[in-house]
């Protein structure tokens, strides 16, 4: 490329950049080419990375080391070296015990020591041991110094007025800069500065001549109107420099998978219900025959609560026909065979199952066909750690239809995984209480290369459905929510699903 | 679940067949036990239910039936011994109930030990309540000397050697120092009794639920058992020796009853009799969806080890074995007709239930309100309602009544919440170290204590959104809270307030029919630092009930 061409394509800045360079006679410091370009320091470093590219000029990098006073350095600045201090105490206190001279001028416990050090370094006291005691006495050397200033503290008094490159520093000055750093009072910074240098061909670029021509960054609502568009020059991007990344507001993952799970339950027809957090032991199992001593319902599981105390019972004929249930069975049932106590089923609790919200539902829908779902949370007396959480989401169904079956059942077992986008299920005999006969899914995920269990379900069992008043058979499924949401997520730890931290929430990708 | 381990050489023997390993584990998954094999150790998982699946010997009567090896009910004899069992009154108001039983002819193996220690913990655990209910003493039968009494004593009274300690204690010190004292001693410490088990010589057999005595320990020159259960459900008691007796008896071990005489009556146990339960063929095949006749629904119910005694047209006469402790109704019965089909042949049917799907309401509001914040730009946080009246109210300079637990695990977590704002400036101080500025929303339930409704609270979805960073204030997020509202087609009204979360002056209540629907503003100063937060905060929360 000839000069010319490399001229006419450098930009505004770049120009100013080299005539300022020109005036100063072709050699300076990025700081005083800013200066003198009227550029801040940034904008001259983009110009030079250009113009050095064209071979324009030369950039010479050189390390410069400050000297910089600590603040322990900016304290003895201001009040003296502690030795210094004390020599001036002794001098004038007429005691020669160090304790006392040390109060004297002030000193705290560290400095006393740093001070005594340094006497001895300096060579301006004697020390004598007697009695415990430590006497000192002023050396000929430290009656010398009373009257006149050291080399590290002229220094010291050198850097508090300014900061100073070591280069700068007078010859004499070297010895006691070891010393001032060796007490860290002072420290080194290392710093890089450029210099820039004309080279021939900037030169007889120059030579050329170089007008500076107005250049804009920005297309704005005046250049537009007032047609000046046509003679400014829009500068040219960087098109393909990588810039910093926005993100989108956007619906926590977990609420995704919710949704996902959602949008099939409704395509397959089921209507959504929702729960209640605070739910009656009633309802959270009398109602679902599990037995009032049941290991479930006990401290270890569930929350109970404190406040509120109590809840109200459902209508009497209801509460009679489930504690019959427990008692002594029906529909040809044994029962449990244990006396039924109401005040267990007014405590309140914090809902452990969701089934606790589709039971709800049936007894104030007991004609068939129901077909409703729930996802909710549910909460348990657990500790939280990677596996466990005390409050997690369940996902739960039921159908009611006269002449459902067990294999109706795994049929929408089936259906459910196959929309998941989860196309191998095996069916293995499973057990909860309330459901006779049982069921556990397996289902394959690709990703894990791996059979995990995510769905438990089962039919109604007689002794549950009976007192609802429901006379046909009641499929039920529950879904694993938190495992399918931590495969679909790739996270490992249960945690992760409430963790929230917002860089993962804006770097994930949506599901 | 209950677990237990059984040794796979062991597990042959008591199958008297060698199965592969694999093969073994799969068959049993489709019996409905969960087995995992590492080496010769086999981990089972047993359903709650199945209490006599808790020993190998219980897991192995299953499968052979399941595997067609040995089919129907199985028949255990049972010879009257001598030895009976005297029940003092006193025990009426203390542990009523006691059933016990006598095996001879015992080899006793490393295996049949630990099978045996095994069954009695997990019954103990399981069906037994803790030994609440029931608990088991196992002794050397040539260490007894029949009549044996079942009686009481007082806490300070009679002293012996409790198993594993080496000197005599007295009741009260039993509970106190012995390991098993400290752990179930709360079944028997406040009665005015303990229960005792006493020979006629005045030897110490047990006191009962705690512990044997070191007179009557089973040792590896044991010819014979003396078994006994006591507790306070008389069914709990029948069923563990029941299946403790039958398990041994699987073993090849010989079974004898005992007689136990209660002050009003005289009884002998174990009783091993079948339980008769009729099952409908047409219940069974419209329950699972299959078509079997009678006589093949009779060959799968022995293959799980059931008696048939009779066929009569559709109703099938089924003789359950004794030591099922699960059957309560018909459905039991035809899980496990199910079950010997083989759930892995059962294909699945889609009914046609017509029904319309249809979202909750809330949930459609909710996804609205969703939709909306992240239009706006702002990042959806999902948080715990469970709280603590710290973050709810101390930090918050706030007083307020939320639901307590009464068992909490952890003080963080100690009551539910009642405001989603608390839980989001919590997120914003979790994330102090990423670059501001945030935009976070929830849409969440909180819980208000109701006592018009029938649980004393209830869920209320609420939307709160939180902006942290410099130069975006009160401005900014009371734009977005209206945003919100006219998306949703609310009309509001924006009202000065005051609320001691919010700066006075910066806080303005939006209202809808007169009725407060939700408070926006600029966090106070405290309220920001409290939450370790350095920059300001602005934030709303409306109901969206």
């Amino acid at each position: 490329m000839d000069i010319s061409t490399v001229v006419e394509g450098l930009s505004a800045q770049e120009k100013k950049v080299l005539l300022a360079l020109q005036q100063l006679e072709g050699k300076a410091s990025v700081a005083d080419v800013g200066r003198r370009a009227g550029l801040d320091q940034a904008t001259v470093m983009r110009a030079v990375l250009t113009l050095s590219e064209h071979g324009l000029i030369e950039v010479f990098e050189k390390k410069i080391s400050k000297a910089i006073l600590t603040p322990e350095g900016w304290g003895y600045a201001r009040d003296g070296l502690p030795e210094r201090r004390m020599l001036v105490a002794l001098a004038s206190c007429g005691s020669e015990v160090a304790d006392e001279i040390a109060a004297r001028a002030a000193l705290k416990e560290d400095q006393k020591q740093i001070a005594l050090t340094w006497l001895k370094r300096k060579g301006w006291a004697e020390f004598l041991r007697r009695e415990e005691k430590t006497l000192l006495s002023i050396t000929e050397g430290g009656g010398a110094a009373l009257s006149q200033k050291t080399p590290d503290e002229t220094l010291l008094e050198l850097l508090s007025a300014q900061e100073r490159n070591v280069d700068e520093l007078p010859a004499d000055m070297k010895e006691p800069l070891r010393t001032l750093v060796g007490r860290k009072l002072v420290r080194l910074e290392e710093e890089t500065q450029r210099e820039l240098k004309l080279t021939t061909i900037g030169i007889q670029a120059l030579e050329l001549g170089i007008e500076p021509t107005e250049e804009v960054s920005e297309l704005t609502h005046g250049l537009l109107m007032s047609g000046r568009w046509q003679e400014v020059k829009l500068r040219r991007y960087d098109v393909v420099a990588p810039g910093a990344p926005i993100y989108p507001g956007k619906i926590h993952p977990q609420q995704q998978v919710i949704d996902e799970l959602r949008e099939i339950l409704l395509e397959m027809g089921f209507v959504e219900i929702r729960g209640k957090i605070v739910e009656s032991e009633f309802w959270n199992f009398d109602a679902l025959f599990q037995a009032q001593d049941h290991p479930a319902r006990e401290i270890h599981d569930s929350l109970s609560l404190s406040k509120p105390e109590r809840t109200k019972l459902p209508q009497l004929v209801l509460v009679k026909r489930v504690a019959a249930a427990h008692e002594h069975g029906v529909a040809g049932s044994k029962g449990w065979g244990y006396k039924f106590n109401t005040d267990i089923s007014r405590r309140p609790v914090l809902c452990s199952q969701t089934t606790a919200a589709t039971v709800r539902y049936l007894a104030s829908h007991p004609e068939p066909p129901v077909k409703v779902f729930c996802i909710d949370r549910v909460y348990r007396h657990e500790k939280i750690d990677y596996k466990h959480l005390a409050e997690f989401y369940q996902a739960e169904g039921i159908v009611m239809d006269p002449g459902l079956t067990l294999r109706d059942m795994l049929g929408y077992l089936k259906q459910i995984v196959v929309k998941l986008g989860l196309p191998k299920i095996r069916f293995r005999p499973g057990y909860f209480p309330y459901t006779e006969p049982s069921v556990e899914a397996d289902v394959y995920f690709p990703e894990k290369r791996e059979w995990l269990e995510v769905l438990g379900a089962g039919m109604f069992r007689p002794e549950l459905l009976r007192p609802l008043g429901v006379r046909h058979p009641v499929l039920a499924w529950g879904i694993g929510f938190s495992r399918l949401a931590m495969i679909k997520l790739g996270i490992d730890d249960i945690r992760d699903l409430y963790r929230n931290d917002i860089e993962w929430l804006q770097k994930r990708r949506m599901i | 679940m209950p677990s237990i381990t059984v040794s796979y050489r062991d597990f042959c023997k008591l199958l008297g067949k060698r199965v592969k390993q694999s093969k073994l584990c799969e068959r049993l998954s489709m019996l409905g036990v969960e087995a995992e094999a590492a080496g010769d150790e086999i981990k089972l998982e047993i359903a709650h239910n199945r209490t006599d699946l808790l020993s190998p010997e219980g897991v192995a009567r299953a499968l052979k039936g399941f595997l067609g090896i040995e089919v129907g009910l199985p028949r255990y004899e049972i010879r009257p011994s001598k030895v009976t069992v005297e029940v003092d009154l006193s025990v009426k108001s203390i542990r009523p109930y006691i059933a016990a039983g006598v095996v001879t002819g015992v080899k006793l193996t490393d295996d049949v030990v630990a099978s045996l220690m095994q069954v009695q913990e997990k019954l103990h655990a399981s069906l037994c309540r803790k030994r609440r209910k029931g608990s088991i003493g196992v002794y050397d039968l040539d260490t007894v000397t029949p009549p044996i009494r079942y009686t009481t004593t007082l806490p300070d009274g009679l002293r012996f050697v409790p198993l594993d300690f080496g000197r005599e204690l007295t009741p009260a010190q039993i509970l106190r120092e012995h390991p098993k004292g400290m752990e179930y001693g709360s079944i028997i410490r406040d009665l005015p009794r303990y229960p005792l088990l006493i020979d006629s010589r005045g030897v110490v057999l047990s006191m009962p639920p705690i512990i044997n005595s070191e007179d009557t320990r089973v040792t590896s020159k044991t010819k014979g058992f003396f078994i006994d259960v006591t507790g306070l459900d008389e069914r709990v008691v029948n069923k563990s020796l029941t299946i403790l007796m039958t398990g041994l008896a699987e073993r090849g071990f010989r079974l004898e009853s005992v007689a136990v005489k209660y002050p009003n009556k005289r009884i002998r146990t174990p009783n091993l009799g079948p339980q008769k339960w009729c099952l409908s063929a047409r219940n069974a095949n419209g329950f699972i969806g299959l078509d079997l006749k009678p006589v093949a629904i009779a060959k799968i119910a022995k293959r799980m080890r059931y008696g048939v005694a009779n066929i009569g047209g559709d109703v099938l006469t089924l003789l359950a074995p004794p030591y099922r402790a699960d059957i309560m109704h018909e459905v039991d019965l035809i899980e496990d007709i199910a079950i010997g089909y083989g759930y892995d042949r059962l294909e699945p049917t889609l009914p046609k239930v017509l029904t319309t799907g249809e979202r909750s309401p809330i949930e459609r509001i909710s996804d609205k309100a969703r939709r909306v914040l992240t239009g706006l730009g702002f990042m959806e946080v999902m948080t715990y309602t469970l709280t603590n009246p710290h973050v709810s109210f101390e930090l918050m300079r706030a007083k307020g009544d939320a639901v307590e637990i009464a068992n909490p695990v952890s003080e963080d977590y100690t009551t539910v919440r009642n405001s989603l704002l608390p839980s989001l400036l919590s997120v914003l101080r979790e994330n102090r170290r990423n670059p501001l500025p945030h935009q976070i929303f929830e849409v969440g339930d909180v819980v208000v204590l109701d006592e018009k409704t029938e649980t004393g609270a209830r869920n209320v979805r609420r939307a709160a959104a939180a902006v942290i960073g410099e130069g975006i204030g009160f401005t900014y997020i009371k734009a977005a809270a209206e945003a919100l509202l006219r998306e949703l087609g609310i009309s509001w009204e924006v009202r000065a307030t005051w609320h001691p979360s919010f700066l006075d002056g910066r806080v303005a209540e939006l209202v809808v029919r007169g009725k407060r629907l939700g408070l926006v503003g600029e966090l106070y100063p405290e309220v920001i630092l409290g939450f370790e937060l350095e920059h300001p905060v602005a934030a709303f929360e409306i109901d969206l009930e």
